[in-house]
């Protein structure tokens, strides 16, 4: 049984104001700020919860938790505040290939284990490292695989893709050109950045990130499903049409 | 007086002893080839091990009260040569018999193997004979029994126990003979590439470690790794001895050393020892912690409490799947999962002329080639910059503009106060880019018309303008304020045409 009751307004308004800062990707829930009070209030008050979550429902989001840096909000595929990859820059198939790759192995590399989701330290990613990782996770599936698949099957895979591309191209003025993997890690750890999924770790390095809470949950309880489910359902039209 | 060295005295004093090690060997390699003859197969029958086996086993029963018999001894390598090669079993007593008179020496009837050394050290060369057993047969109230010569024991035993691929040993032993023969430079950079080798053993450790740290599943605990851990302790162990003995020994020369060469140089040598002391020293800790790394990954990782139960293994679940399917398809998933691991993104309406800036504005990041500066000559530095309009236009058209800072005034009439072409230009230019700032322009491509305009802003009522420079609109220049309430239309155009 449902208990209706209505919603007090200022209630709602806070709640918006909760949800509008889960959208900035620029405001922290320092001590002693409005939106830490929000916070709070949402982690303590279930009643401010579930006007929180509706109200994010409502708008195409769903709340998947709320760690030390703020409120972390999961849009909707098709909602008025979903990415999609291909917004952030005009690119082909085999370019969203390489940088849907790059994403799922960012996430890999930091978090292999169902439990590195719970777990809040944050995860430090190199941009040589991914590529390290990458490859090596490509290597092995070479090694093993042996005869599965006819040579022109193992060609076409996406393992294939990614060992097609060299490490690195230098640009004249010595940075890293396009076409190469590493400028691609570069650049999708550079929309996470803006994102708010990541930040620079500028400190330990020029290619160092630190990879945030909401990447975390993004992954976790986000992303991860998606990907899974996008496998699931490769498999049962294999499985049809065969 | 000798004939001098052979090849360095550290070489020549140890060269004879080597030498008999090196000789010891040879039976081995005798009956391998003698097998050949008697129609064994090398690649069949592992020889070498057999013979090995064969002092093994005779060494393991010296000293009871029943040592091996041949026959005893035969039959245990029968059997290990019938295992190497289940297919020609039958062959297998041959083998085993021919690997026993070949370290018995039966070809020549059991007598000592014997070699000669060519002894170079004086004047005349000396070839003095080295005769040796490896096997011996002896009589025992039981029958005659296999004994191992001293030598047999020495090398086979424990000489040719060593880890040859070692890099870091290896490069141990060049030091040494290096310091021995008094090579101080070439001993300076070994201890140079000892360094290096030390911190790649560090480093590969450091990574397996790491890898442990992120992904406790990521290496084979059970067996793989333990062992790699006690190869590595026990090379470091073995480093740290051998460091201190080195550091000794460079640092001993140098409190008698007199030549100011070899002094600088051992201290070089001595600086890089201690280097590679602190990376071995570092490795031992780091070897030493290595278990509680991985126990603690695995406390973490393995046994924590799940907060929530997600039954997501990236790593295994998705990256791995998706690396095997075709393009087509994993694009599909990592579009799939990119979608969502971007998170939310706020949309944001354009506004036109934001658009038209941007597509207009150059490319963020322009690839060009490094600017080579140049030596400014001397008499080139009074000279006025090409680039640039020559300081009296400039003055000139500031004249012609000073009205327009009070009151607005027409293009067309701006322009007839020009003297001169140049400065006509000049005032037509500051028009423009008062009526259009151009925000991307950078400062190195700024002329004086960008300085000139501000504080000016034009707008475009309609009227035309005709004028022997330019064929458009004939704007209304003025202050900023006067002028500015009117929003400029973005369909204005004013065609500049410039003589020369």
């Amino acid at each position: 049984m449902v208990e209706h009751v209505a919603a007090d307004l200022t209630q709602v308004r806070a709640a918006a104001e909760l949800v509008a800062f889960g959208l900035e990707r620029r405001s922290r829930p320092v001590e002693g700020s409005e939106y830490r009070a929000l916070l709070d209030r949402y982690r303590t008050e279930l009643r401010f919860r579930d006007v929180v979550d509706t109200m994010a429902e409502g708008l195409g989001l769903e709340v998947l938790g709320t760690p030390r840096s703020g409120i972390v909000l999961a849009p909707e595929p098709g909602g008025p505040f979903a990415t999609r990859l291909a917004d952030l820059r005009t690119m082909d198939q085999g370019e969203r290939l390489v940088f849907g790759l790059v994403l799922i192995g960012i996430a890999a590399y930091a978090y292999p284990q169902d439990v590195d989701f719970d777990d809040p330290e944050t995860k430090l990613v190199d941009v040589v490292k991914i590529d390290e990782f990458l490859r090596s996770a490509i290597d092995t599936l070479k090694g093993q695989e042996g005869g599965e698949g006819s040579p022109e099957e193992r060609a076409r895979a996406a393992a294939e893709a990614y060992a097609d591309m060299p490490q690195l191209i230098t640009t004249q003025t010595g940075r890293r050109g396009r076409g190469c993997t590493l400028k691609a890690i570069e650049d999708a750890l550079g929309w996470l950045v803006d994102q708010g999924a990541a930040r620079e770790a500028g400190t330990l390095g020029p290619d160092v990130y630190h990879l945030t809470d909401r990447f975390r949950l993004l992954v976790g309880d986000s992303a991860g499903g998606a990907a899974l489910d996008a496998l699931r359902a490769l498999r049962s039209q294999g499985t049809e049409a065969a | 007086m000798t004939a001098g060295a052979v090849v360095s005295p550290a070489a020549d004093a140890t060269a004879r002893a080597r030498w008999r090690a090196l000789a010891l060997t040879d039976p081995i390699a005798r009956l391998v080839r003698n097998a050949a003859h008697a129609g064994v197969a090398d690649e069949a029958f592992d020889l070498r091990q057999l013979a090995l086996a064969a002092v093994d086993l005779v060494v393991g029963s010296m000293g009871f009260a029943r040592e091996a018999t041949i026959e005893e001894v035969a039959d245990d390598l029968t059997g290990l040569a019938a295992r190497m090669c289940p297919e020609l079993a039958g062959q297998a007593r041959d083998v085993a018999q021919l690997v026993l008179k070949g370290l018995l020496n039966e070809a020549h009837e059991h007598r000592r193997f014997t070699y000669w050394f060519a002894d170079l050290s004086g004047a005349d060369v000396v070839r003095e004979p080295y005769s040796f057993r490896l096997l011996a047969l002896r009589e025992a109230e039981y029958g005659p029994v296999l004994t191992a010569s001293d030598q047999a024991i020495t090398l086979f035993l424990h000489g040719l126990d060593v880890d040859i691929e070692d890099a870091d040993r290896a490069l141990a032993h060049v030091l040494q003979r290096q310091l021995d023969d008094r090579r101080f430079d070439a001993a300076a950079r070994t201890a140079a590439q000892a360094e290096r080798t030390s911190v790649g053993i560090a480093a590969t450790l450091a990574e397996l470690l790491d890898a442990t740290r992120r992904d406790v599943g990521s290496h084979d605990w059970l067996v793989d790794v333990p062992d790699r851990l006690a190869v590595a302790r026990r090379h470091v162990e073995e480093r740290i001895a051998e460091d201190d003995r080195f550091l000794e020994h460079v640092q001993g020369g140098l409190d008698t050393e007199t030549s100011a060469d070899v002094r600088i140089t051992s201290g070089r040598i001595v600086d890089l020892l201690q280097r590679v002391r602190q990376v071995h020293l570092d490795l031992g800790r780091r070897l030493v912690g290595a278990r509680e790394v991985f126990l603690s990954a695995q406390v973490r990782q393995r046994l924590a409490r799940r907060r929530r139960l997600r039954m997501l293994a990236l790593g295994e679940e998705v990256l791995r799947p998706v690396l095997e399917l075709p393009r087509e398809q994993a694009e599909r998933v990592g579009t799939a999962f990119a979608d969502r691991a971007l998170g939310v993104s706020v949309p944001r309406l354009v506004r036109f002329d934001d658009l038209v800036d941007q597509l207009w504005a150059p490319p963020r990041q322009r690839e060009t080639v490094e600017p080579v500066p140049e030596d400014a000559g001397l008499e080139e530095v009074e000279e006025e910059d090409v680039q640039r309009y020559p300081a009296a236009v400039v003055e000139a058209a500031r004249g012609v503009l000073a009205p327009a800072r009070a009151t607005p005034t027409r293009l067309s009439e701006l322009l007839t106060n020009c003297g001169s072409d140049e400065v006509a230009e000049l005032v037509l230019l500051t028009a423009l880019w008062a009526f259009a700032p151009d925000p991307a322009a950078d400062a190195e491509e700024s002329d004086s018309s960008v300085e000139l305009a501000a504080g000016l802003v034009a707008r475009d009522d309609g009227a035309v303008l005709d004028h022997r420079l330019a064929r458009g609109r004939d704007l209304f220049v003025g202050p900023d304020r006067a002028v500015g309430e009117v929003e400029p239309e973005v369909g204005s155009r004013v065609e500049v045409t410039v003589d020369g």
